[in-house]
């Protein structure tokens, strides 16, 4: 099925995917929307005289924050960061949770080369067993201070677990195919049957997986940013606007809408997708 | 794997919270009183509030932060302390002799005082709480502030086991004797290190001792627990008869601004300033809540310190640019109801604060000059030129720096000088900021201890306040011409004379810039009208010693032990 028909006929992947463009193109063309700074606070026209951020206006359309800068141009910066960190810590996720769910999967159940599996599972064990919240919170506190590439890659090397389990339980059933066996039988070496027969039979699930754990990134972000230990100010990432207009929101409330609906936007979109391409990929699953 | 309905339901969930919250925005009423005409204090109760930090150390010997120090004036007396005027009165001395032309304190202890553990106050246990305070293995930030007592130095170098400066003249009669006469050493004798602890305390600083003292409330143990609250008890054995009236404070630490306005409208607060602006401003216009809000002097300053140790700040150009390109109006703006404009180390509500010191000032184009004098020049249409380096500038989440710093950042990017905020906890940034040669810029605010001017001036400029750890002379400033004009100040007994010294201190710091001055601050408390008695003091925060509760309707706190 093409990729329009798989559009036409399921309507979370459609729905997911239009809400996914929608949020990407707002991210892209946001800042060029406005011609305000997203840095630069102007107290002089986005301040009321009770010192309170302006709300939504010709001006400003989606009102100033507490620091009188402008909501429509950080939002969509934020929205920058929110797709970067979700879309690169979410391949690095795939790429090692499919290269260990691949290589233990295939391993598996053998006398010795099961050692690999035996081991590379329990590792994943051990990995779940963590709060994924706490694990992620406690790597950024041993680096120090959180950068976009710390986050990345404290996502990214903690995100693959689940990932590593779905495509191992894949390749499993892959592996005993009947043109697996004849490959192996004709003297394939087996790192050219891992890349070349199981592999593309398990990109399915790896995908899906993959779509999925994008809005889950993004969520944990913003949780981490919500916490006050993500990325310093002022990055307008969506968790720390989440988090700056907290304590404004009763007389403000923007502050904490246009956020909480970036996230949610974002989120749905990420796991519509996901879910469509589920059923597109594997409508027996 | 997650189903989608999982997913998707948490967030709109809390989409449509937050949709209802915000349209919720009116105030709850405040809590009714059971005895509204009738003033006689009551006894009993549990009053409750909470702090955004937390507390290092409840040891008298090593307080150095405002929180920690409300509580220590209730577990530890001290000698004298100020009354609700803001003058000085007796506590544990009933009264007090100045002799040698103010060289010479001899104290006349009270009789009838006892430390929580039940030994007698005496004389002697005061002189050990004094050398156990100043002692050279103490981590005590203010110990040079008493560096006037004879026998300070070779104490303090290890060279003599006790101060010859403390002489007990008899079981409760104790001469302090000074080198020089200072105009400050009483209000000095209030501070949380002049304060007696009990035999227990030893006479060298343990880490791991009990806190126990004279004060009107008690630790118990596991009273304390560390980032989480301090709960302290009346304690029977008060020296003041019939006081305090409450049987335990609570204190509960980390807890953000808006979770304490929840707590404090659901009632599980009953006194609150840690307030959002926006908060701040609901409770100022609603008319129920007018006659529970009170506000407190202008007694902290706020400032961005710079070390005059490290690049680019040992220049004093650059300094002097930091302090002429703050506008100081636009911090204020972030919390109009709690700072105004300052631009002078002595707060507005300290005697010898003088309103004509014309301080530092906001000139973008000075700022400007003065980079270039430094080597630096930048053009502000190209943003070329400047300071080559990005310098790292240290905030903690939840405070008023988190959004300053912001503004600071934007406004130091006009000049050339590019910082770079970093998020790091509490803890971390007050031993990183105090700690040579470590942070080039932070911004930093001062709470003062006593109501004078060497109150500030000495532990935020002079020279001797430098340590190597823990320094509350966060620029590491050193100048022998202001020293020697603290010193003046502080044997200077002359009102008028002595403002006139302190004038000519502010005139240095203007210049020298080891702080860029930028805004005062005073609280902005709202109590529940069942917290009766309480009256903001001129000089310390949470004043709740002679404070009572008159609840219509009973609470039991949680951490209130099973009867």
């Amino acid at each position: 099925m093409s990729f329009r028909a798989a559009l036409r006929k399921h309507r979370s992947l459609r729905w997911g995917f239009i809400l996914v463009i929608l949020v990407v193109v707002f991210s892209v063309v946001g800042p060029w929307l406005t011609p305000h700074d997203a840095f630069m606070s102007n107290p002089e026209r986005a301040m009321t005289r009770e010192f309170l951020p302006v709300g939504p206006s010709r001006e400003y359309p989606l009102g100033a924050d507490r620091l009188f800068r402008d909501m429509l141009a950080r939002l969509a910066l934020g929205g920058r960061l929110s797709l970067l960190i979700g879309v690169v810590a979410s391949a690095i996720a795939a790429t090692l949770g499919g290269l260990v769910g691949v290589v233990s999967g295939y391993f598996a159940g053998k006398k010795w080369t099961g050692l690999v599996d035996s081991g590379l599972m329990r590792l994943v064990d051990v990995g779940l067993s963590f709060p994924f919240l706490l694990l992620v919170m406690a790597i950024g506190a041993m680096l120090e201070r959180t950068t976009v590439t710390s986050l990345l890659v404290t996502l990214g090397f903690t995100g693959w677990l689940g990932t590593a389990r779905v495509v191992r339980a894949k390749t499993l059933t892959v592996r005993d195919l009947d043109y697996i066996v004849a490959a192996r039988a004709l003297g394939q070496r087996r790192i050219l049957i891992l890349w070349k027969h199981i592999l593309p039979n398990v990109a399915g699930p790896l995908l899906v997986s993959a779509t999925l754990s994008i809005g889950q990134m993004i969520l944990t972000e913003s949780v981490l940013s919500y916490l006050g230990v993500g990325i310093s100010p002022p990055a307008p990432t969506w968790g720390a606007m989440l988090y700056e207009g907290q304590d404004s929101y009763t007389l403000a409330p923007w502050l904490l809408a246009c956020p909480a609906m970036a996230i949610v936007s974002t989120v749905l979109g990420f796991n519509l997708v996901g879910e469509g391409l589920r059923d597109v990929l594997d409508p027996r699953g | 794997m997650f189903s989608i309905r999982e997913v998707s339901a948490r967030p709109l969930g809390l989409v449509a919270l937050l949709g209802l919250a915000a349209c919720d925005i009116e105030l709850s009423a405040p809590m009714a009183t059971a005895h509204p005409g009738d003033a006689t204090p009551r006894r009993g109760g549990t009053l409750r509030y909470a702090s955004l930090g937390d507390i290092r150390s409840l040891d008298p010997a090593r307080s150095s932060d405002a929180v920690a120090s409300a509580v220590i004036r209730l577990v530890f007396a001290a000698l004298v302390e100020f009354d609700e005027q803001g003058r000085l009165a007796p506590e544990l001395a009933e009264r007090w002799e100045v002799l040698d032309g103010g060289q010479h304190f001899r104290f006349f202890l009270r009789q009838d005082v006892r430390f929580h553990d039940g030994s007698r106050f005496t004389a002697d246990e005061m002189k050990r709480s004094l050398e156990r305070a100043l002692a050279p293995d103490t981590p005590n930030p203010s110990a040079s502030y008493f560096r006037n007592i004879v026998g300070y130095d070779s104490y303090v170098a290890g060279k003599v086991p006790h101060l010859d400066g403390i002489v007990v003249d008899g079981s409760h009669e104790l001469s302090i004797h000074l080198t020089a006469p200072d105009a400050a050493f009483l209000p000095l004798m209030t501070l949380p290190s002049a304060r007696p602890v009990c035999p227990s305390a030893g006479a060298r600083f343990k880490s791991d001792w009990h806190p126990c003292g004279t004060g009107p409330f008690q630790l118990r143990q596991g009273g304390w627990s560390r980032g989480q609250f301090v709960r302290v008890v009346r304690s029977e054995s008060y020296f003041v008869k019939g006081l305090p009236y409450l049987d335990a404070i609570e204190l509960h630490f980390l807890v953000n601004a808006p979770t304490q306005r929840f707590k404090f409208e659901a009632g599980e607060l009953d006194f609150v300033r840690d307030l959002a602006h926006a908060d701040t401003l609901r409770f100022a216009r609603d008319k129920r809540w007018q006659p529970s809000i009170t506000r407190g002097p202008d007694v902290d300053i706020y400032g961005e310190s710079m070390n005059t140790e490290v690049p680019p700040f040992d220049n004093v150009e650059v300094r002097r640019a930091v302090a002429f390109a703050i506008n100081r109006k636009a911090l204020v703006a972030l919390r109009p109801l709690h700072l105004s404009v300052h631009t002078s180390a002595i707060p507005r509500s300290t005697p010898g604060f003088d309103p004509t010191f014309e301080g530092q000032t906001f000139d973008l184009p000075k700022a400007l000059e003065h980079m270039r004098r430094a080597g630096y020049p930048f053009d502000p249409k190209t943003g070329q030129g400047g300071y080559p380096h990005t310098l790292p500038y240290l905030v903690y989440p939840q405070g008023l720096f988190e959004k300053s710093g912001q503004l600071v950042q934007q406004q130091l990017a006009r000049i050339g000088l590019r910082i770079e905020l970093r998020l790091v906890s509490w803890a971390s940034y007050l031993s990183l900021t105090q700690r040579r040669r470590t942070v080039a810029i932070a911004p930093m605010g001062w709470s003062q201890d006593y109501p004078d001017p060497s109150g500030l001036l000495d532990p935020l400029f002079g020279s001797a306040s430098i340590n190597d750890t823990e320094s509350s002379n966060s620029a590491f400033y050193r100048n022998a011409a202001f020293d020697a004009l603290l010193a003046r100040a502080r044997v200077e007994l002359d009102p008028q004379k002595r403002t006139a010294v302190y004038r000519e201190c502010n005139t240095i710091l203007r210049d020298d810039a080891p702080w860029a001055f930028t805004v005062s601050y005073h609280a902005f408390e709202v109590r529940q009208p069942h917290l009766r008695g309480y009256a903001p003091h001129p000089v310390h925060a949470f004043n709740f010693a002679r404070t009572w509760l008159d609840r219509a309707s009973a609470v039991r706190s949680p951490l209130e032990p099973a009867r």
